[in-house]
């Protein structure tokens, strides 16, 4: 049973990130009501005709060139002719002959091991309208018809569920870091359908498709129920047929869909409403700029900036805070990845907000750092003021002032905190001179304590240690 | 009754500039004329209300426009919002289009008056307007004969002179073959000319809009309104502003002609050849250069034609599906609702094309049929292209017949088609191609002459058919109609 050979191809669609449709002029969003974002384009209403949106086209560009692929400059589209209640046109307007990307590929990384994973091609297509089926009766929400999508076909270069999941997982991150698409699986932004086919020797299995998995852990599971089940059926002395199948995420199995006849037939042929469109150079060049630094780059940037790996790790799994961070990291990078990823998202996390919703800046954090760095404030005091800054914004300084921030430097000061904390900790003073390096932090707790905080915190340390030397338990 | 509609359209103006007639005075004339002419059929849809209210707003309204005031008549597979659109389709027979086809826009914008949406073959898939749910429009010519098609209302109505401007569109042939049929000037255009937006498509790559009318120049004024780029459709042109009647009355020796070999073969009844030849005498006769030439494939142009059209359909007409707008048949599930809509709601001819169209692009059928069509299309094309380097314009019949008896040919789908053997190669091309009246055959029906231009060449087409037209002089009034 182990030595079957799983050979895996993938099939993604993605919603683009645009603010209108691929071919009409309503707004590519879901807010708002069920058929709110229509017109009589996405209701293929006798007599409309496609527009083309360029801006959509660029972004699938960006896609194109983020997977390495060759760009097809030369524009063309086709019908895919289907019935279907969500499809008004009665056809989906697609790259069938020409995709705007192919010969394309990805590195993906697994158990530390670098692999590729070639992308047959890249084409732009349009959304669906979506059937909502209540009680006996079905309704349409035209607001996804004509949504721009791109989808992406891999070669069947995946043997494992791990690569499957980390060809996954590397799309997702490229297309999100680059703007390209918000890729959520359980909204539908990011769908996924899996070939899967087994095999003893080299030659490849009779595949089967696995249609419309829910999120990337399922894909791996799918992939693993669906090669278990081809294997019990051929060593069983059938065969596979060609089949699309659906994953039941309860019961760990696929489902028998349909049986795939002698291929679908679509009836493809070249969409006449749309002339060929020739890209230029100047085009490609606009993409390919508007891509910004991609997660790997940012991966080994930060590490040699010294942020730790769980900061890079939080950072890159979160954009917003990562673009944030790209604007203040200069300042410091240890202490502002420290500070975004510790208060600050854990304020966001607590309250469900994002980086948009709340009135701390760019100028705040730096700010902020360049206190920290000059002793005018310390950590202590820097963690009361976030929540403040999150929440109502306005200028450091003023709230220091507010909030009765005032850092102590006067050393005579300090020292006469420090000679009566001694006094009253006479037995941290002795662990001290025992060799207990504990008590040392206890005994600068305790100042920082008597001081409200206030105190300059490397002043107190070097004037206690300083102090400390001298100190006569007896007096 | 007044008969101001018979004046021509520089005369009408003169008259409402001035003040001694109101687009009213017009509207209310059309609308006796067709009720005395009801027998025709030319209309689908009439709009008196509506014309009658536009004619009073146009009162006050700016009176420069040349067809200001003008009613015209809408072939009813051009969206007009508010007024019933139904491609003389039972699929359609209650659609109230909810936007204004850009041409619309365009009439309204010059001032013109819309009467009502004229009678036409189910979604323009005929060459006799007998494929209409409404039942066939008649040639005014001979009422028992058709008016052609698809675009056969149209032609009725101006043939009659309903009104003197009416619009047509053209897949293979709709607009000059029935503009041949009944006397009248038909231009196809360039494709890309005229915005397609809102015209209910037949087949995409080879439909375009163009004017029906009484003679070769105000088919020219009535071009001029109708053009230019549209973004709503990407394969419209861009190009200059250009006054279509500037070439009028120029002289036309030196102008180098080409008569295609195949357009005077013995496909073509020997009544409309030797008018034909009597005008290229006269052509020469003034000092333009006659030459016959060939031209590739212009025998496979049925066959192109079948195949590129219906694929297209085929997909085009998916859209009524019964569940958004049209026809919607009492239906189980969604299955039987697409079958008992389209089946209830398309007549035969539609329903044939569609079955051929997607048959056509199935399987292998697409590289084996529509994909070699295409091939012979673009070399089709490139011929026109290069006897178009060394002539001005090319000319030949409209039509292999004049027209025929109500019920002729319905028995046979395929002949019908082969009306359209003449006309549909410049739709292939997408070349403009226009029909002007050369004469009458024995029983008195109107014969054709089809000229082709090259690309965006309209002007000089107008300025070989107003040369024509003024030297022959014919009398195209039918003369009793309107008693």
């Amino acid at each position: 049973m182990n030595n079957y050979k799983k050979t895996i191809g993938i099939e993604v669609h993605c919603e683009l990130k645009t603010a209108t449709k691929m071919f009409s002029d309503s707004l590519n969003s879901y807010d708002g009501k069920e058929n709110s974002h229509i017109n009589a384009i996405d209701l293929a209403y006798p007599g409309t005709l496609p527009l083309i949106n360029f801006g959509a086209v660029h972004v699938a560009l960006k896609a194109a060139l983020l997977l390495n692929c060759d760009i097809n400059k030369e524009m063309v589209f086709d019908r895919k002719n289907y019935f279907y209640p969500d499809l008004p046109k009665g056809y989906q307007i697609t790259q069938a002959r020409k995709p705007i990307g192919t010969n394309g590929y990805v590195m993906i990384n697994v158990d530390g091991e670098e692999k590729k994973v070639r992308i047959h091609d890249i084409h732009i297509e349009e959304d669906t309208a979506k059937s909502i089926h209540s009680g006996e009766k079905s309704y349409l929400d035209f607001n996804r018809s004509g949504v721009p999508l791109i989808e992406i076909v891999t070669e069947p270069d995946m043997h494992t569920e791990e690569e499957a999941m980390a060809y996954l997982h590397k799309l997702r991150e490229l297309f999100i870091y680059a703007d390209i698409s918000d890729c959520k699986m359980e909204e539908g932004s990011m769908r996924c359908d899996v070939n899967v086919s087994v095999s003893k020797d080299d030659t490849l299995g009779v595949r089967t498709e696995t249609k419309n998995i829910g999120s990337i852990s399922s894909v791996g599971r799918a992939i693993k129920a669906e090669s278990k089940r081809q294997i019990e059926v051929l060593e069983n002395g059938e065969s596979i047929r060609e089949e699309t199948r659906r994953f039941d995420e309860k019961d760990e199995v696929t489902i028998l869909m349909r049986v795939k006849e002698t291929g679908n037939d679509y009836r493809y042929f070249p969409e006449p409403n749309i002339p060929t469109i020739y890209l230029d150079d100047e085009d490609v060049e606009a993409a390919r700029k508007d891509i910004p630094k991609m997660p790997d780059e940012l991966r080994s940037e930060y590490q040699n900036l010294g942020v730790n790996e769980n900061n890079i790790k939080t950072l890159i799994g979160n954009r917003e805070l990562c673009n944030f961070f790209e604007k203040v990291k200069q300042s410091d990078p240890v202490i502002t990845s420290n500070l975004l990823t510790g208060d600050i998202l854990s304020y966001l996390n607590k309250n469900n907000l994002t980086l948009k919703d709340i009135k701390l800046t760019v100028d705040h954090i730096i700010d902020l750092v360049s206190k920290l760095k000059t002793n005018e404030l310390s950590s202590k005091q820097v963690k009361n003021l976030l929540p403040v800054l999150m929440e109502k914004g306005g200028n450091v300084k003023t709230w220091m002032d507010t909030m009765g921030m005032v850092q102590i430097n006067d050393e005579s000061a300090l020292k006469a905190m420090i000679e009566q904390v001694l006094k009253e900790n006479k037995e941290s003073v002795t662990d001290y001179k025992n060799g207990h390096d504990r008590a040392l932090k206890y005994l600068m707790g305790q100042i920082m304590k008597v001081s409200k905080g206030q105190a300059n915190p490397a002043t107190v340390n070097r004037l206690l240690v300083d102090t400390l030397e001298h100190f006569d338990l007896n007096k | 009754m007044n008969n101001y509609l018979d004046l021509s359209i520089n005369e009408l103006h003169e008259l409402l500039v001035s003040g001694e007639i109101k687009p009213k005075d017009l509207v209310l004339e059309a609308f006796e004329r067709i009720e005395n002419n009801k027998d025709l059929n030319a209309f689908i849809t009439l709009d008196k209300e509506g014309a009658i209210k536009r004619a009073k707003e146009l009162e006050n309204m700016d009176k420069s426009s040349i067809l200001y005031g003008i009613p015209i008549a809408i072939k009813d597979n051009i969206t007009t919002k508010g007024l019933r659109t139904t491609c003389a389709s039972h699929m359609l027979e209650n659609f109230i289009p909810v936007y204004d086809a850009t041409v619309i826009e365009k009439v309204n914008e010059s001032g013109m008056i819309i009467v009502g949406k004229t009678n036409m073959d189910e979604f323009a898939m005929g060459s006799t307007s007998q494929t209409s749910y409404f039942g066939a429009p008649k040639n005014p010519w001979d009422k028992t004969r058709i008016s052609g098609g698809s675009s056969g209302g149209s032609a009725s109505c101006v043939a009659a002179r309903l009104t003197p401007i009416a619009l047509g569109s053209d897949t293979g042939g709709s607009i000059r073959q029935p503009a041949s049929y009944c006397g009248l000037v038909g231009m196809k255009p360039t494709y890309g000319r005229i915005s397609r937006h809102g015209l209910i498509a037949f087949a995409s790559s080879l439909d375009q809009i163009g004017p029906m009318t009484r003679n070769v120049y105000e088919n020219a004024l009535v071009l001029n309104t109708l053009v230019g780029y549209d973004k709503r459709d990407i394969t419209s042109a861009k190009r200059e502003t250009e006054d279509f009647t500037r070439l009028i009355g120029t002289d036309i020796k030196g102008m180098k002609i080409a008569v295609p070999n195949y357009f005077m073969s013995d496909i073509v009844d020997e009544e409309i050849k030797t008018n034909v030849n009597n005008v290229i005498s006269l052509l020469k006769k003034h000092g333009a250069k006659v030459d016959f030439i060939d031209i590739a494939h212009l025998e496979h142009a049925v066959t192109l034609y079948q195949i590129i059209a219906m694929g297209e359909a085929s997909s085009n007409l998916a859209r009524f599906d019964g569940i958004r707008y049209g026809y919607s048949a009492d239906a189980k599930n969604i299955d039987d609702l697409y079958e008992q809509s389209r089946a209830l709601g398309f007549g035969r001819e539609v329903k044939r094309r569609i079955m051929v169209g997607s048959y056509l692009l199935s399987g292998d059928n697409a590289n084996v049929y529509y994909t070699k069509a295409l091939e012979i299309r673009a070399a089709m094309k490139k011929s026109f292209d290069e006897a178009f380097k060394n002539y001005d314009l090319i000319i030949g019949p409209t039509t292999t017949t004049t027209a025929y008896h109500l019920g002729e040919g319905m028995d046979d789908p395929r002949k019908t088609f082969l009306d359209d053997v003449l006309v549909i190669p410049v739709n292939m091309a997408g070349l403009p191609g226009m029909n002007i009246p050369i004469g009458f055959n024995k029983s008195h029906m109107p014969i054709g002459m089809h000229i082709i231009g090259n690309k965006f060449e309209e002007a000089k087409m107008y300025a070989l058919g107003a040369f024509i037209e003024k030297e022959l002089q014919l009398n195209l009034e039918v003369g009793e109609h309107h008693e």
